[in-house]
């Protein structure tokens, strides 16, 4: 069974996370019709 | 997908600063950042899970290139050639590893050795229209 993808709600949250772990951001805009 | 991303969701109706930012009008809209908050690469729509990591990889392998990071960048596109090479990602990798080997090299040779690669496995994709002119590359 796949890992739970734990998905961040803030950019300035995901930029940091992303310069601590030198990873790069997968920005997913979605849309609940 | 977490080993190299940080996972980011935004709500297309709640999340209207960033939908203005980044010129969002359609969803699903996924788009690969730095860590600065800078656009390298997106794509629009549902994808099957292949396709869905061809296109990650091909946005990785684009922010490395942007960030002159070509030896990063060349791994990236052949990794989409080899695990994705039906992918719609595929041509616009092979596309751009030619460049990024041309830029890491300074040899202009590389561009139409993509060029090869592009007419005999892609011939039809935009991406080999793209790279016709290195044809002239003696």
């Amino acid at each position: 069974m796949g890992k739970q993808i734990q998905w961040e709600t803030s950019l300035t949250t995901a930029k940091a996370k992303a310069k601590k772990g030198e990873k790069l951001i997968l920005m997913d805009f979605y849309n609940n019709l | 997908m977490e080993e190299n991303f940080v996972p980011l969701q935004i709500d297309f109706n709640k999340g209207k600063a960033l939908v203005k930012r980044y010129s969002v009008k359609w969803t699903p809209t996924i788009i690969i950042l730095d860590l600065n908050g800078n656009e390298h690469h997106r794509f629009i729509g549902f994808l099957p899970p292949e396709d869905f990591t061809a296109q990650l990889i091909l946005g990785k392998g684009k922010t490395e290139f942007d960030l002159d990071h070509f030896e990063q960048a060349i791994q990236c596109f052949q990794e989409v050639l080899t695990l994705y090479p039906k992918a719609d990602a595929a041509p616009e990798a092979q596309y751009y590893l030619g460049v990024a080997k041309y830029k890491s090299s300074h040899d202009p040779k590389q561009l139409k050795l993509g060029l090869e690669v592009l007419q005999r496995d892609y011939p039809n994709s935009e991406w080999t229209k793209k790279a016709l002119p290195y044809s002239l590359i003696p």
